[in-house]
């Protein structure tokens, strides 16, 4: 779903800067590997977050003194991120409703 | 700077996503290599991951988001990369291209240099000729000299006028004696012009003085080559006719009047106004229009004049007219019809480039269809497409226009080079392939894109996408071939129209060729010139001189071993030059004034018609011994028609205007020899003996049996008769009547080029289609043989369609040539504009090409292997 995997790049972002790898295992991880996205397209999607200003980045070491592109979330983004949030929230009660009308 | 700046940052970008997904890739092998699968394994899966590499790069570059300039470069790089995966196509096309535009520019060239450019002379369309026009005629007629004084005088339109008059300038100043084409004029002739000299000064109206010294002003031309473009030439002295020269100026280069061949010296006229009456029609006249005055006023003025000269002097001038003519417009002349002509073809030679490329193009859109619904069905823009096909078009087409301004920029001055100097083409030395041409070129190759580039456009639009994609990259439907099939069929026609016209060209240069000049030319030489006489006092003594400087001449050259016979005429025939008189049967009345009778007049010396190989055809050719009285004269058979109908006129009498009324005797009849024009019917003409009437301008005619070391000694004897007299020109009569014939010559030849090129390029486009729809139609074919079709059979179901194509061309062409060959009309001898026997050869020749252009496709089409293409499905 559009808008989807932005969220969770996001929400991921939230907790520290990270390079794309590292977004991508945190996906997987926290989806317990329901979530089976093929790693690249994260990269479209960063340069997109990035292109729109939700989030920015810099060249760092990693953990593994490898040079690697770490994304952050900037004030935009976190602002985004909350409007996305209430919104994702909103559709799912509004499923949650469709699918299980009785408990109402 | 900017592009620079952008450039750097995507390199860096480019750079930087490389790293930033090889270090993913890199982290999640470590990954699963930290969970214990082998490195191997760990490398494979940490690929799989992540999915297609290349693919994952291409749309990540796209959320950078293009400007329109990233876009055209990355469109032109996909045009680079279809043009260099087809080099055939790629060098077909840029060859069709090229000849096309170079074509066209370099005919353009020409047009706008000779028919467009304001003449290089300030506020030059004030500038005009006026000719006397004889009764009843539109015949432009040299002006007598009274007549000129007159105008000068009376007119109210003019600024100015002034006379020019042509003729040799003897300079004897080192080694051998020459003569340059030389210009006698009035004074006001530069300032009518309005051109600065360069250096000194022009002539004024203290030089156009009787009996003062006499000046000379040079071309510039003349100055570099024969005083090596010393600056201290003026002041000094040259050895003119006669007398000295003092050089008073040098004009720039390139400086000359457009309706008048080369001219190296000019002098003043210096006119005798009391002796103005007598002189005959010789001047050609220049004038500057006042400012404001239309030329139609100024014709009126000059019809006026005329009215007023012809009351005056019934006896020169009755019924006689003027008529003012814009310079350009003599400049140009009937050089327009046939520039204009050559334009139009060499255009349809483009437009026939454009609908092969075109066709190439859509053969190759139709082999890429499955791709592009491909691309369409995952999102392409149909704007995107579009723009992809029109960056093609626009490379191809900016490659063909490159390398076709580069064909004229060499081909024009290369084809220029190898005319000759006399080449009768005005405004030949102004003739630039020059920065105008060049955005002519690349504004004809940008209109060559959209015209090529228009049919693959249009059949985007078609290209729907499920059926693209049902047809599983099988391309070549029924609208398809409509299509190639229209364009083929326009291509053959462009191609017959001009293959009509280079036709008709060709074979009407071929009859005027062949037309019989009336002599023999070959083995003929001829030494051009006018005499200079040493020292006289009266007209009289002149004359004598005159008389006897050629008869002691010839005598000298006949004893030459290398010389069969020798003799000299007034102007040698095909040069461009003739005089004329009146003349009329003694015993009849003398014709009323205005009148026209007479006709040419030639003097020749004794022998002139054996040596020229011209027949006489009753009584006797001039002899040495016409010298005395009785005075004869031979008339050419037009002549003699013309005055004795039914008559031998030979022992008749006539009466000859020449200079003052004379009685000749008619002692001979000549056959008709074309003097003017090979195009035209032969004038009357009369002939007088060079004994008894002299003339001052007397080329010599030699015939010769061995042609070593002729020339020189035959320059010899003249110098040993008359040590100062220079020579115009010696030229074979081979090439004097070749050089009448260059023009025709070359236009019949640049036509028959553009025709050629036209043809082998509607060759290609049959060849082209009829191939494509085999190769479409490969299963068709493979059924039909597997049905049972014999390879006959499907031979000439090919060649069916083929020469259906070829043959709708070929009608459309004859009818469209029907339209437009009268343009041809002015320009052809003695055929019409729809000459049957070109019109069928030329037909044949189409069909004969047509044929071949299907034959081997067909022949291919029946080695079809049945079981192999059946297979393949």
């Amino acid at each position: 779903m559009q808008g989807t995997l932005d969220m969770m790049i996001l929400r991921t972002l939230q907790w520290g800067p990270q390079h794309g790898h590292g977004i991508g295992v945190a996906i997987r991880a926290s989806s317990e590997d329901v979530l089976q996205v093929e790693h690249g397209s994260l990269y479209p999607a960063l340069h997109r977050l990035h292109k729109e200003g939700w989030i920015e980045s810099e060249w760092r070491l990693s953990e593994h003194n490898q040079r690697a592109r770490f994304y952050r979330l900037t004030a935009k983004g976190r602002r985004r991120l909350v409007a996305e949030e209430s919104r994702w929230n909103r559709m799912v009660e509004a499923i949650r409703r469709v699918m299980r009308p009785a408990e109402d | 700077m900017k592009f620079f700046d952008w450039a750097s940052r995507r390199a860096r970008s480019d750079r930087e996503l490389e790293e930033e997904m090889r270090f993913h890739l890199n982290a999640e092998t470590r990954l699963r290599e930290d969970r214990g699968e082998p490195p191997e394994v760990a490398r494979r899966n940490a690929r799989r991951d992540f999915g297609n590499y290349v693919a994952v790069e291409e749309a990540t570059r796209d959320m950078w988001g293009w400007n329109w300039l990233e876009r055209a470069v990355q469109d032109v790089r996909l045009a680079l990369r279809m043009l260099r995966k087809n080099p055939t196509f790629t060098a077909l096309a840029l060859a069709a291209l090229a000849l096309g535009i170079g074509g066209t520019t370099a005919m353009f060239s020409i047009v706008d240099s000779v028919l467009l450019k304001p003449l290089p002379f300030p506020h030059p369309s004030r500038l005009a000729m006026i000719w006397e026009l004889p009764p009843h005629s539109s015949h432009h007629n040299v002006v007598q000299t009274q007549n000129f004084l007159d105008w000068r005088a009376r007119n109210r339109s003019f600024e100015d006028v002034a006379a020019m008059f042509q003729f040799p300038f003897n300079l004897d100043e080192s080694g051998e004696p020459v003569q340059l084409p030389g210009l006698r004029v009035t004074a006001g002739f530069f300032q009518i012009l309005g051109t600065r000299p360069l250096l000194g000064r022009t002539i004024e109206l203290q030089d156009d003085v009787p009996d003062t010294p006499w000046v000379a002003v040079l071309s510039y031309e003349l100055w570099q080559r024969s005083f090596g473009g010393r600056r201290n030439i003026i002041g000094e002295k040259i050895a003119g006719p006669g007398n000295p020269f003092e050089v008073i100026g040098v004009m720039p280069p390139g400086f000359g009047v457009p309706a008048v061949p080369r001219v190296d010296v000019y002098i003043p006229m210096r006119i005798r106004p009391a002796e103005a009456v007598q002189d005959g029609r010789n001047y050609k006249v220049i004038a500057r229009l006042r400012p404001g005055v239309s030329l139609a006023a100024a014709q009126q003025d000059m019809e006026s004049i005329s009215a007023q000269t012809a009351d005056e002097r019934p006896d020169i001038d009755a019924l006689w007219s003027a008529t003012v003519v814009p310079l350009m417009e003599q400049t140009v002349g009937d050089t327009r019809t046939i520039l204009l002509v050559l334009l139009g073809a060499v255009f349809f030679v483009l437009l026939i480039a454009c609908a092969n490329v075109s066709n190439l193009l859509l053969m190759r859109a139709s082999a890429r269809r499955h791709e592009i619904s491909v691309r369409i069905a995952l999102g392409a823009g149909r704007w995107r497409l579009l723009h992809q096909l029109l960056t093609e078009s626009l490379l191809l087409a900016g490659a063909g226009g490159s390398l076709g301004f580069l064909l004229a920029w060499v081909g024009v001055p290369a084809l220029l080079h190898i005319l000759p100097a006399n080449f009768p083409l005005p405004r030949i030395a102004e003739i630039r392939v020059d920065g105008g041409v060049l955005v002519f070129s690349m504004l004809l190759s940008c209109a060559c894109a959209l015209i090529f580039g228009a049919f693959p456009a249009l059949q985007l639009d078609r290209a729907r996408v499920g059926e693209g994609l049902r047809q599983g990259g099988r391309p070549g439907s029924a609208t398809n071939r409509r299509v190639h099939g229209t364009l083929v069929v326009t291509e053959v026609a462009m191609a017959m129209l001009l293959v009509v016209g280079a036709g008709l060209m060709l074979r009407s240069f071929m009859l005027l060729d062949a037309v019989n000049p009336g002599f023999r030319p070959e083995r003929l030489l001829t030494f051009r010139m006018v005499l200079v006489p040493s020292d006289w006092k009266t007209f009289d003594e002149l004359l004598a001189q005159r008389a006897t400087l050629v008869a002691q001449m010839l005598k000298r050259i006949r004893t030459l071993p290398q010389v069969t016979s020798a003799s000299s005429i007034s102007f040698l025939p095909l040069s461009g030059s003739q005089s004329g008189s009146g003349y009329y049967r003694a015993d009849r009345p003398a014709p009323r004034p205005g009148m026209l009778s007479g006709g040419d007049v030639s003097v020749v010396s004794d022998g002139y018609f054996r040596t020229m190989g011209i027949p006489i055809l009753a009584g006797r050719e001039f002899t040495e011994y016409d010298r005395a009285a009785p005075e004869v004269a031979i008339l050419n058979e037009t002549a003699a028609r013309k005055n004795f109908p039914g008559e031998n006129p030979v022992g008749k009498r006539m009466r000859v205007d020449w200079t003052g009324p004379a009685e000749v005797e008619i002692v001979g009849v000549a056959a008709d020899t074309h003097h003017g024009s090979m195009d035209t019917a032969p004038d009357p003409c009369l002939f007088l003996p060079q004994s008894q009437r002299p003339a001052g301008w007397a080329s010599l005619v030699v015939r010769i049996a061995d042609d070593r070391g002729v020339i020189e000694a035959v320059k010899q004897q003249m110098h040993a008769v008359a040590p100062h007299q220079g020579i115009e020109e010696v030229q074979t009569m081979d090439s004097v009547l070749n050089d009448s014939l260059a023009r025709p010559h070359l236009d019949a030849v640049i036509f028959a080029v553009f025709g050629g090129i036209a043809l082998i390029l509607a060759c290609v486009g049959i060849y082209a289609v009829v191939s494509y729809s085999v190769a479409q139609r490969t299963r068709e074919m493979g059924i039909r043989l597997a049905l049972g079709a014999t390879p006959t059979s499907i031979l000439r179901h090919v060649l069916r369609e083929g020469l259906v194509l070829c043959g709708g061309g070929i009608i459309i062409g004859l009818a469209a040539a029907a339209a437009l060959t009268r343009y041809l009309a002015s320009l052809l001898y003695a055929i019409s504009p729809m000459d049957p026997l070109v019109c069928m050869g030329v037909t044949l020749l189409l069909g004969a090409c047509g044929l071949a252009g299907c034959y081997f496709p067909a022949r291919h089409a029946t080695r079809v292997d049945p079981a192999a293409v059946l297979h393949e499905q």
